[in-house]
């Protein structure tokens, strides 16, 4: 540093420097705000992107669930589609959401009465998949999974059971806390089962785990009775902030260990009583269908590598479970296809804000596919983008003819020092160095500056308006690169200006 | 050492030409101290100008050590600048806020080499400022030196790349008649002992006396070029 400093370019730089030392610092203060800005901007832009990202990733954007018999009639016509959106949002929603209570949920257990007591596994749960209420719809199969797995384009494939259960604390083990023997809707909460594959986490990736893991491919293959649980279930059976891993829990009479806690990975989607995924439990399927006595499943959950690529996939999937199944041209699915654009849209997997903000952008909420509410939130962003690349760009470019005007006063100010230096033996590219390197240090030194204000800026921006900002160290350098190239390129002109002088007439001029 | 031959050079201002040298030949020998006397507009800064190779001649030829620099491009003609002659200016022209050695060390640090190391840098400004008596007043800027004493620092920084030819324009112009024959014993004994080639313009005829020839230009041409008698040439190399 110090050798650096004292190297005749940057020593001469900072002399002619601090002789113009105000505008020196104005012109610093200009890059400083653009460079802030600029770094403001990725900041916000980056952090919008996560949020999009994982609101893509809560509402399973890329995921169709594939269900057991046909409970819907096969839409081709995608206005129709629309008119019965209505019908899905019925049926996917938890049954205990009786906000509708005049409309069965039909895709769910006949005998999943929450009103009523049936905690026996072998009495009228075990019914076997003709009794379940499966019966003839009862057509996916493990293997079914297994082929559409071979798909290409396809990420994940997760089979399915799923029921309504009473989970108890174990009465040996479940010591619980004083209040949850005292108050039984305590010790006791009826929620949601599903038997489900171990691929489950890689496909609901707004997943992340409080405590313990999901089961592994060794339990499943065993039929494990271990239960994940998620975060409303564990907080209803042992408290809020207690550890139930490792205790243990019952599900029709079974004992199961808790291997697990889950909750929402992001902010857009929090855990609530009534809901499906957190509001619930998890284990191996093939645990479900031992204990009650099943060998289908009720669905198969597939995951795209592109969300883009749904309705293809959509379509392939159709076509190989129609083969498999046997189903002649003119026959109805025996199977129905639920791309996750209708449930999201109808069961609210977004925070109401941004619902509200994209219903305000379009007429009809009904007829918006997630997709389409993705690039609505993405064009949202990429508008504060563009405001934030603007304020950027209109700073930078003052800064930058900061830098021509206090360079070109440099040259004018030294023209007689100039000449000197060629007669002496400068060479035009000497001058036109040193003076490139002057406006560098301004807009480099005005770029460090703004580097700081950028991140305290979007430290602020994410405190203060709940907008998430990520200051990459990508984004860093990148400032920095853009401050410099400001210098560069409005340093050019001056510097070549000054290399072009003659050095007769620069000699002249004092 | 130097050969000009039918040297000539236009200027144009607006419509008009200017003929500020209409064809001047002559030769100086190595170690040769002339002096350049004539009236003002005569010529004798744009001649000393081509001789120093900061302008080119519209017409004629020049050979400096052998070699035609009449059409050198612009970079090879620093490069002519820097190693092989020196320069003192009417105005001293040294850097404000710098100290009189790193004045000095200022051609160091535009050398085919590139910029000369540091410490060597201050070395070889030491010997030049020493050269010219000025050692002890290295560190002080040139606003703390006097007129004779920055002409010396001026001296001292055309003398440190060890050139051939010492080419001064009017070097006392800015001086008093005491510090001017300091000034210009200075020069003379840079000719007599190291055998530099030295041309100074002037216009005091006491000035013009240290040379051991002394040129008359007047319109762009030479009108009388004699020996000075007064001094013995000082022949060495
Ligand atoms: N850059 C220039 N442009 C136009 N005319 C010039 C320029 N330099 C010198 N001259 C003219 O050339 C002539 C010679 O000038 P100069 O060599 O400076 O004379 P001296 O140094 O003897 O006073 C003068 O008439 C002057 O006006
Ligand atoms: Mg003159």
């Amino acid at each position: 540093m110090q050798k650096f400093l004292r190297h005749p370019v940057v020593d001469t730089a900072i002399k002619a420097l601090s002789r113009n030392r105000l505008q020196t610092v104005l012109t610093m203060l200009g890059i400083a705000v653009g460079v802030a800005t600029v770094l403001a901007m990725m900041a916000v832009g980056a952090g919008a992107q996560r949020s999009i990202e994982q609101q893509v990733r809560a509402a399973g954007l890329n995921q169709i669930t594939i269900r057991a018999g046909n409970w819907r009639p096969k839409i081709t016509d995608s206005d129709e589609a629309v008119a019965h959106q209505g019908d899905a949002r019925e049926s996917l929603r938890h049954p205990l959401d009786r906000r509708n209570p005049d409309v069965l949920p039909i895709a769910f257990h006949p005998e999943d009465d929450p009103m009523e007591k049936h905690d026996h596994p072998t009495a009228r749960q075990r019914l076997g998949d003709l009794e379940a209420g499966l019966g003839s719809a009862a057509t996916m199969t493990f293997d079914d999974a297994e082929a559409l797995r071979q798909l290409p384009g396809v990420q994940y494939v997760a089979g399915g059971i799923h029921e309504n259960v009473r989970v108890h604390l174990d009465p040996s083990t479940g010591s619980g806390s004083p209040r949850a023997t005292s108050r039984g809707d305590q010790k006791r909460w009826f929620t949601r089962m599903h038997g489900t594959d171990v691929m489950m986490p890689s496909i609901k990736r707004a997943w992340t785990f409080t405590s313990g893991r999901f089961f592994t491919e060794r339990e499943q293959d065993r039929a494990s009775q271990v239960v994940v649980l998620g975060q409303v279930v564990a907080d209803k059976l042992f408290g809020p902030g207690a550890a139930p891993v490792g205790r243990e829990v019952m599900l029709w009479n079974q004992t199961f260990e808790v291997i697990g806690v889950v909750t929402s990975a992001t902010w857009v989607v929090q855990p609530a009583p009534g809901d499906d995924q957190f509001d619930a439990v998890y284990m191996p399927y093939t645990t479900t269908q031992r204990l009650l006595n099943l060998s289908k499943l009720n669905d198969i959950t597939v995951t795209a590598e592109s969300s883009g690529d749904i309705s293809r996939l959509s379509r392939e999937i159709t076509k190989l479970l129609r083969i498999r199944h046997g189903i002649g041209d003119h026959e109805a699915d025996d199977f129905t296809l639920i791309t996750q654009a209708t449930k999201a849209l109808t069961t609210g997997g977004l925070p109401p804000s941004v619902a509200r903000a994209v219903a305000s952008n379009v007429a009809e909420l009904e007829k918006v596919t997630l997709e389409q509410l993705a690039m609505t939130m993405e064009r949202a962003s990429r508008t504060m983008t563009w405001l934030l690349a603007a304020v950027a760009a209109v700073s930078l470019l003052v800064g930058g003819i900061g830098i021509m005007n206090i360079t070109l006063l440099s040259v004018t100010e030294r023209t007689s020092e100039i000449g000197l230096r060629m007669a002496v033996g400068a060479r035009g590219k000497d001058v036109m160095r040193q003076f490139l390197f002057e406006a560098v240090v301004i807009s480099a030194a005005g770029g460090l500056a703004g580097i700081v204000v950028g991140v305290i800026a979007s430290i602020g921006i994410a405190r203060t308006l709940q907008w998430a900002t990520v200051v990459s160290p990508l984004s860093v350098v990148l400032a920095f690169g853009i401050a410099t190239a400001v210098g560069v390129f409005f340093g050019w002109y001056p510097a070549r200006r000054a290399s072009k002088l003659d050095p007769i007439v620069a000699l002249r001029r004092d | 050492m130097i050969a000009v031959h039918d040297l000539a050079k236009q200027y144009h201002v607006g419509d008009h030409v200017v003929n500020a040298l209409k064809g001047v030949t002559m030769s100086v020998g190595a170690a040769e101290f002339v002096t350049i006397v004539g009236p003002s507009g005569s010529g004798k800064s744009t001649f000393m100008h081509i001789l120093g190779c900061l302008d080119r001649p519209t017409n004629g030829r020049y050979v400096l050590n052998g070699r035609d620099v009449s059409t050198l491009p612009p970079d090879e003609l620093a490069r002519v600048r820097n190693e092989t002659i020196g320069f003192v200016f009417q105005g001293f022209n040294l850097l404000a806020r710098t100290s009189a050695l790193e004045n000095v060390e200022l051609p160091l640090l535009y050398t085919r080499q590139g910029v000369v190391r540091a410490a060597e840098r201050r070395d070889r400004a030491m010997r030049a400022l020493e050269a010219v008596g000025l050692t002890d007043r290295a560190d002080h800027h040139p606003n703390q030196l006097s007129g004779g004493q920055q002409q010396r620092v001026a001296i001292a920084r055309a003398l440190v790349t060890q050139p051939s030819l010492l080419l001064a324009d009017e070097p006392t112009g800015n001086l008093d008649s005491a510090t001017s024959h300091e000034v210009m014993e200075i020069f003379a004994r840079l000719s007599s002992d190291r055998g530099i080639t030295i041309v100074v313009i002037t216009h005091e005829r006491d000035i013009a006396a240290y040379g051991t020839r002394i040129v008359d230009f007047r319109d762009g041409l030479v009108v009388s070029d004699r020996a000075n008698e007064a001094r013995e040439p000082a022949r060495v190399g």
